[in-house]
């Protein structure tokens, strides 16, 4: 196992193409040192970017709120700005993990490891994040939605990294919100499930609805064809959403839970946020 | 790798490869055996320490992540008055049975009080939801940190 540490980030991407072989990012650590002990990584290059300022800090732009990739969960969960533009995911932030890991673990390293189980991703997608994917010639953003493309596999080349996650002010601006994570206790729980939503109602009808679901497919992900269902929809029978649902979600059986248990519960948080008003 | 840090108040320089885990680096070099391996996966609380004034569990850290910061460990906070007092209030309510969990117990309740100091039930349980007692459970301990909180009060420590 080789290491590596870059001043800044234009001698991380020159190392980057210099060098072969797998390379992992360290973040806050909190994943890959459990990968490391369970002999998941065993060679490759480890490469230090926790310490880069450039990945670092929330940032209020004209019409977006930018949060650096490696800012920790407990900048986001005790940031004014985040308060103020989007109480709904900080307060829903408050559940990832413990305060003991919020205070390392970091949105970049919970979206690039790529479990099913991340905790903050389902809630970034249903606020339509955007992901700036930092590069050696030039970088891009892309929805968050786009990057995941199976369990594990990333719409992002090799030597690419996440830079930052990017909000639009008015995320959660007139939406009815919802989030759950149902796991064997409050802290510390990897999820058996979880499940953010928004919606809007005009006169009893759904006129707009975002859900994501976590630890029920391969990747968290947006429920595209609920969510088409459900738009300029009265409240649906029990059936047809079931039916639906069926088309999004894609529960397992492991050792936290198995899949009718998933899907059932996930069923009735959704029912349960279809009535809130 | 050199690295240079602050442990326990003390300007400190260790050679160790980068990925050392954090709590090898505190038990091998420095000999602070208070820092406990439980899961070693982040997920119990035992070999908590504080980075920079806020409580992480050191075992899914490593060397480098500490260049240039502030680690206190429970050997240190242990000696402070509100440690000593934190300490005796556990002592005092029997809030230990084995141990092995305490010193992390100590070290996230130490910061919980320095934040706060309010003796709300709620709140200290969401400081402490970090931390797993296997041998017994939370009422003492809870009870503990309600007690060091209303003498941090009486006493006019903070």
């Amino acid at each position: 196992m080789n290491f590596y540490q870059p001043k800044n980030l234009s001698e991380l991407f020159r190392y980057c193409e210099a060098t072969d072989g797998k390379k992992y990012f360290l973040a806050g650590g909190s994943d890959i040192n459990v990968q490391l002990k369970k002999k998941i990584i065993t060679d490759g290059t480890v490469i230090s970017i926790n310490h880069l300022k450039e990945l670092h800090g929330i940032q209020e732009l004209d019409e977006e709120i930018v949060v650096g990739a490696l800012t920790t969960f407990r900048e986001l969960i005790t940031s004014d700005i985040i308060a103020q533009y989007f109480p709904y995911f900080q307060t829903s932030l408050k559940q990832f993990g413990s305060p003991l890991l919020q205070n390392v673990a970091t949105p970049g390293g919970n979206i690039a490891n790529g479990s099913p189980t991340a905790d903050a991703v389902p809630l970034l997608l249903v606020l339509n994040a955007r992901i700036r994917i930092l590069a050696k010639s030039k970088m891009h953003k892309l929805p968050l939605s786009d990057f995941y493309l199976g369990y594990k596999k990333f719409n992002m080349k090799p030597n690419e990294i996440i830079g930052s996650v990017h909000i639009s002010k008015d995320a959660e601006r007139d939406w009815q919100t919802f989030y759950r994570k149902i796991g064997s206790r409050k802290s510390l729980a990897i999820a058996k499930l979880s499940l953010a939503g928004m919606k809007r109602i005009e006169n009893d009808k759904i006129t707009a609805v975002k859900l994501a679901a976590g630890s029920l497919n391969e990747y968290p992900r947006r429920l595209k064809n609920t969510e088409a269902f459900l738009v300029d929809s009265n409240m649906p029978d029990e059936d047809n959403l079931r039916k639906i649902l069926a088309e999004d979600i894609t529960p397992i059986s492991d050792m936290r839970s198995d899949k009718d248990y998933r899907f059932e519960v996930c069923y009735r948080l959704l029912s349960r946020f279809l009535r809130i008003e | 790798m050199e690295i240079k840090f602050s442990l326990n108040g003390n300007d400190v320089i260790v050679d160790v490869p980068p990925m050392k885990r954090l709590i090898d680096v505190l038990r091998d070099d420095f000999g602070l055996s208070g820092t406990k391996e439980g899961c070693g996966e982040g997920e119990c609380g035992a070999c908590s320490i504080l980075l920079n004034g806020l409580p992480v569990t050191s075992c899914i850290m490593n060397a480098v992540h500490v260049i240039d910061k502030k680690v206190e460990t429970v050997e240190y906070l242990a000696e402070t008055e509100l440690g000593k007092l934190l300490i005796d209030c556990f002592d005092e309510v029997n809030a230990v049975q084995c141990g092995f969990c305490f010193p992390g117990f100590v070290v996230a309740a130490y910061h919980y009080i320095k934040e706060k100091a309010e003796a709300d039930e709620q709140e200290i349980k969401h400081a402490l939801s970090g931390n797993i007692c296997r041998c017994t459970g939370y009422v003492k301990v809870i009870d503990a940190v309600m007690l060091t909180c209303q003498r941090v009060k009486e006493r006019g420590m903070r």
